[in-house]
């Protein structure tokens, strides 16, 4: 039997099993014919110096996006505490406030003032 | 992951121990003449007392002299009118006054505005006297 024969007869058994692979075993197969596949292609120069396989290429890059998007969270946090420190550190600005507006600091001590305002929700 | 905490309790101890600087009783004194000329001409209803000033409240004056090129003109004049009062005043006072006008500023804007009118209403006569 040479080798189309016996490519003719294994189609319809081939066929059959593969109409009964589920979505799992579909993904399963398909990242292991990518794998094969990139053992066939030409290596690729990162930054002209070391040489590694497409496939390889892939997954680093992929492995910084999804890093970074790990970490973006994290920054925006630690930029926002950065913010409120910086914010918060310099005291003198509620002191600006607190002289610069209409009232004068003296109302701010007043009992009769802060009773109003504790009546007020403040 | 424990990284990533271990990270983000530091930078919030970091930010904590900024804010509680701000009211160090060791914070170092600042010379009045290590001051730029602006700062000495905002500062100048204090320039007599400075040198009896604690370090940290110096640096919260200085942190306020900063804001004042931003103020409007009629804020200018209110904060030089009113910087040597709000300096004599005792650290406790200072501390219930911000305490109080931080409550007023997170009343709704017409709440605030009719504390405000309330309050001048009933003091018209100490605020003409001091000449405001």
């Amino acid at each position: 039997m040479n080798e189309n024969e016996f490519g003719a007869k294994l189609k319809p058994w081939l066929e059959r099993s593969a109409q009964a692979v589920g979505d799992f075993q579909a993904t399963r197969l398909k990242a292991a014919r990518l794998r094969a596949l990139d053992a066939f292609q030409e290596p690729v120069r990162v930054l002209g110096l070391v040489a590694v396989a497409p496939g390889t290429l892939q997954t680093i890059q992929y492995s910084i996006v999804q890093r970074a998007l790990l970490w973006l969270p994290m920054a925006a946090l630690l930029a926002t505490l950065a913010f409120q420190s910086l914010h918060e550190s310099d005291p003198g600005e509620l002191d600006a406030q607190l002289l610069s507006q209409e009232l004068p600091p003296d109302a701010f001590i007043d009992q009769d003032f802060r009773t109003w305002l504790g009546k007020s929700g403040g | 992951m424990a990284r990533k905490i271990r990270g983000l309790i530091a930078a919030a101890a970091l930010a904590a121990s900024a804010i509680a600087a701000a009211a160090d009783p060791n914070t170092p004194p600042v010379p009045w003449s290590s001051l730029s000329p602006e700062q000495q001409r905002i500062l100048g209803p204090v320039a007599q007392d400075w040198d009896r000033m604690p370090g940290f409240y110096q640096r919260r004056l200085i942190g306020a002299a900063r804001q004042y090129p931003s103020l409007q003109p009629i804020q200018k004049e209110r904060f030089e009118q009113r910087l040597r009062d709000w300096s004599q005043m005792t650290p406790e006072q200072r501390r219930a006054a911000r305490e109080t006008y931080q409550g007023l500023r997170k009343l709704p804007p017409e709440k605030q505005h009719e504390l405000r009118e309330r309050w001048l209403h009933e003091h018209r006569g100490d605020e003409s006297r001091r000449g405001r």
